[in-house]
């Protein structure tokens, strides 16, 4: 043993010495390499000359990456994805396919991860891909990424993306507030959706559960509301855009899109008809708008609406305070806006309501709103399966002032209520009334009680 | 006139190995020797007496040193940032994967091996006199340890370290009075944010290391005063035994030499002395047994700083360091569980705040410092000292058990599941 001893340490010498290369193999062999030596292949092969098809093939591997700090983003995909911005490479196959439809979302300032999802700062294909355990945002498949449109552009319509306006006033009509939270208001007994598109992306799941909440989560409490596929998809495409992240200020600048659409709701906003005229129907306190693109340039009209002053001293036209997006959607409005157009938005002006009224409104928006509908059904008929409650679902709202006293409403609003139950030795009911004190303020709870009043009164009168 | 000579006898300052005095010199002027006593005894290089844990522990914190200045240059102690620089690690620093891995293995290698090693020195009774004081440097380089390795988990900023150290730190804020203040103290807040991030850094790169390699120092210096590594406890016989133990014990019958002090001469106190010297000494009947240092010594730990560092680069090639998600202080793991070695402490807490978390960590700590002193027993013979030996077993075992269920058979709500049952949605 003794003599050995330096043969020992020899061996051992090189074993470290052999784990030493092997480690320098491991960090010098990235799969990223052999992409980018296949993809210089691949663009010496269009060269014409031998000299540039040497020079491609000799390029340096580098990793490129797209710094976005607006987005709080590194993403690297560019390191593989070589072709996304060459034209050329239009049928090249992936990954180095050219990235066609891009518009303004160049990956120099947008990267890629926040459309398609994945890790932006990995540079290997399964964890870029995000298929990998603790990533949220595995890469979304080709079908959904249109949702992805809706993680910025938050307001509005996307024009090509009309499933996530209908998701949208799907989820504000259908009363998912009742039970979801999203960005601070709504129900407790569901999950909060605010952060659902960045921490659950999982579109399949999403869309059977909405068509059946059972299939996939079983005893879910969430009612099968008996959507159409195109709503579930609708409703999945809404999900999958909800995200808090912060957006750099040049980001949401843009998040709006001026569409015709977005102007006409602008104009009736804004209440431009109770000055101006279209082709005559109107206001004459203005100039008429018919054709008033053609007479200006965009930005004097665009001045017009930021500050009439400077280029009409004196006039009575007040400066708005609206975003360039939203400035431009009213400009394409007018530049298309017709006297029929004037005539329908002068039609639809609502009539001054009473007081009681706007109080009645005002608690029918809140009702609808804050969720209500979601399990009180939006003809208030109740009806949603609540199993082991009493009389096994959600109580009709049709015949509470008969039950209950104005202030036991209020009351039963501000402080929730867990529905007694039918067989005592069973599991608790899953849906309950949640409290709504810090939700709601006393007026919107007062108006929701004096609506469901209303209602009541109606009833009798019949 | 040779300058290069010259410059070269300026850096080893020894004669030619030609001559008698420079052989002489490459063995006193030597550091390693000068740590190493310049012979020792064969037995007590026995793999089986020692397992060079000691040694093992301090290779270990060698490596970590070496890979956590490299893992610096790449790091900034900042939510969120510092889990971009782990992600950068992975995946663009040359060889920074490979790093961060040897050092995640090495850190916990070293916790095991920095316990294993008390646990030999209990088993052959060397922290008895004249060791009782090293032994107690000891179990503070121990606690030093999980400390390093503590405030190291909570850098990755992951949702591991995040929630570990919240776990961790919520521990320790069930001492009464100050528990919640020491908590504040070390997290700079009341929760787990960027404060707390710089200063478990600035304990984990500057104060604990520093605070380890003085008292590492020391440790070292006590062995080699203390003649080297204690005898293997095969080689004590029962009739010396005893006399070997009291060696350097006050002796309370020895008359003291009076000393008449000289007029002419002034006396410094460290040339007052009296009684015999506190280390063993060589006996003639062992001199026989001794071997030279180098190379019997050096080779054989040159071997296991070898085999320590192969196995971590084996280790690390093969095996990831752990990487959660990003730290999110709004969504807790269920469950959230403590670093490996506190979860025998969580187990405890788990069933009762108080007597877990402060009461029992407590006392352990209290006896384990105490142990030399309150040991009566002067025999390091196994045979002699049964009951030690027995309780010490105990204690282990205790540990080991707890941190298995801690570590493998609590599952959401800390429930009891086995880790073959897989709770659907648990994630």
């Amino acid at each position: 043993m003794e003599r050995r001893l330096p043969q020992f340490f020899f061996a051992l010498s090189l074993i470290v010495l052999a784990l030493m290369l092997g480690a320098v193999w491991q960090a010098a062999s990235p799969a990223w390499k052999t992409y980018q030596q296949e993809f210089h292949r691949l663009e010496a092969a269009g060269e014409p000359n031998a000299a540039a098809k040497a020079d491609v093939l000799n390029a340096d591997l580098v990793i490129r990456q797209d710094l976005l700090p607006g987005l709080q983003r590194v993403d690297r995909c560019t390191t593989c994805h070589l072709g996304a911005e060459d034209p050329t490479m239009k049928n090249a196959p992936l990954p180095f396919t050219f990235h066609a439809n891009l518009g303004p979302h160049v990956p120099a300032k947008f990267g890629c991860t926040v459309c398609h999802g994945g890790q932006g700062l990995a540079t290997d294909k399964q964890n870029a891909h995000g298929m990998v355990p603790f990533w949220q945002e595995p890469l979304l498949p080709t079908n959904y990424i249109r949702a992805s449109c809706g993680r910025c552009h938050k307001e509005g319509e996307v024009p090509g993306v009309p499933e996530l306006t209908e998701g949208r006033r799907l989820f504000e009509t259908q009363g998912c507030r009742g039970c979801h939270k999203l960005n601070g208001v709504g129900g407790t007994i569901g999950p909060d959706l605010t952060e659902e598109g960045a921490i659950r992306r999982f579109p399949e799941w999403l869309e059977k559960h909405f068509l059946d909440p059972n299939t996939v989560s079983r005893n879910s409490p969430m009612p099968n509301f008996h959507f159409t596929k195109e709503q579930a998809r609708a409703l999945t495409f809404y999900m999958l855009s909800l995200t808090s992240e912060q957006m750099g200020s040049y980001y949401s600048s843009v998040r709006l899109i001026p569409s015709v659409g977005y102007g006409r709701e602008l104009f009736v906003e804004k209440n431009c008809i109770a000055c101006h005229s279209i082709g005559g129907i109107g206001a004459k306190g203005g100039p008429d708008l018919l054709g008033i693109g053609k007479q200006h340039s965009s930005g004097w009209l665009d001045e017009q609406l930021v500050n009439p002053q400077t280029i009409y001293p004196g006039s009575i036209m007040p400066a708005y305070d609206l975003e360039t997006n939203a400035r431009k959607a009213i400009l394409i409005f007018m530049a298309s806006a017709t006297a029929e157009d004037a005539q329908a938005i002068l039609s639809q002006r609502t009539k001054p309501l009473t007081p009681r009224d706007a109080a009645i409104e005002a608690g029918k928006q809140s009702f609808a709103r804050f969720g209500c509908v979601g399990c009180h059904g939006l003809e208030l008929q109740g009806g949603v399966p609540n199993p082991n409650s009493q009389g096994g679902e959600v109580p009709s709202l049709l015949h509470a002032s008969a039950d209950y006293t104005e202030d036991e409403v209020i009351k039963i609003i501000q402080n929730g209520k867990v529905p007694p139950v039918e067989n005592a030795k069973g599991p608790a009911a899953p849906l309950y009334m949640p409290p709504w004190k810090g939700v709601l303020t006393d007026e919107d709870i007062h108006r929701i009680a004096d609506y469901l009043w209303s209602l009541q009164k109606k009833k009798d009168s019949w | 006139m040779n300058p290069i000579r010259d410059a070269w006898q300026s850096v080893f300052r020894r004669d030619p190995l030609s001559t008698d005095k420079g052989k002489s010199e490459l063995v006193f002027l030597n550091v390693w020797l000068h740590i190493h006593p310049a012979k020792v005894k064969k037995e007590n290089l026995k793999v089986k007496h020692t397992f060079y844990l000691g040694f093992i522990t301090f290779f270990l914190f060698i490596i970590l040193v070496t890979t956590g200045v490299a893992l610096m240059f790449y790091y900034r102690p900042h939510p969120p940032q510092a889990y971009q620089d782990m992600k950068d690690l992975q995946f663009v620093v040359y060889l920074g994967s490979f790093l961060r891995n040897m050092h995640r293995w090495s850190a916990h290698g070293m916790v095991i091996c920095v316990f294993l090693h008390m646990c030999r020195v209990f088993y052959t009774g060397s922290y008895k006199r004249p060791r009782q004081f090293n032994w107690v440097i000891g179990v503070v380089l121990f606690l030093l340890t999980l400390g390093l390795s503590f405030t190291g988990y909570l850098l990755p900023w992951d949702q591991l370290a995040f929630w570990a150290i919240t776990v961790g730190t919520n521990i320790g804020s069930y001492a009464p009075l100050v528990g919640t203040r020491i908590r504040e103290l070390l997290l700079g807040g009341h929760t787990v944010g960027e404060a707390a991030l710089l200063r478990f850094y600035v304990l984990h790169v500057a104060v604990l290391p520093a605070v380890v390699t003085l008292l590492t120092m020391v440790h070292f210096w006590r062995v080699r005063k203390d003649g080297g590594l204690s005898r293997p406890v095969w080689k004590l016989k029962p009739e010396t035994s005893t006399q070997l133990v009291t060696i350097g014990a006050p002796e309370p019958v020895a008359a003291l030499v009076a000393v008449t002090a000289s007029k002419e001469k002034t006396y410094g106190l460290m040339e007052v002395v009296t009684g015999k010297p506190i280390f063993e000494t060589v006996g003639i009947e062992e001199e026989e047994d001794t071997v030279f240092s180098y190379p019997y010594a050096f080779f054989r730990e040159g071997i296991a700083l070898l085999v320590t560092v192969a196995t971590v680069m084996a280790v690390s090639l093969f095996w990831k360091a752990p990487l959660e998600q990003l730290a999110n202080p709004a969504k807790t793991p269920n469950p959230a569980k403590a670093p490996w070695y506190f979860l025998g402490l969580q187990e405890l807490v788990s069933h009762s705040a108080l007597l877990g978390g402060v009461v029992i960590p407590g006392l352990i700590v209290a006896v384990l410092l105490a142990i030399p002193y309150i040991d009566p027993n002067p025999s390091r013979r196994p045979a002699d000292r049964k009951w030690a030996i027995r309780a010490f077993t105990l204690f282990v075992v205790v540990n080991i058990v707890l941190i298995v269920i801690g570590t493998l058979f609590r599952g959401p709500g800390w429930a009891l599941v086995p880790p073959w049952v897989h709770i659907v949605g648990a994630e």
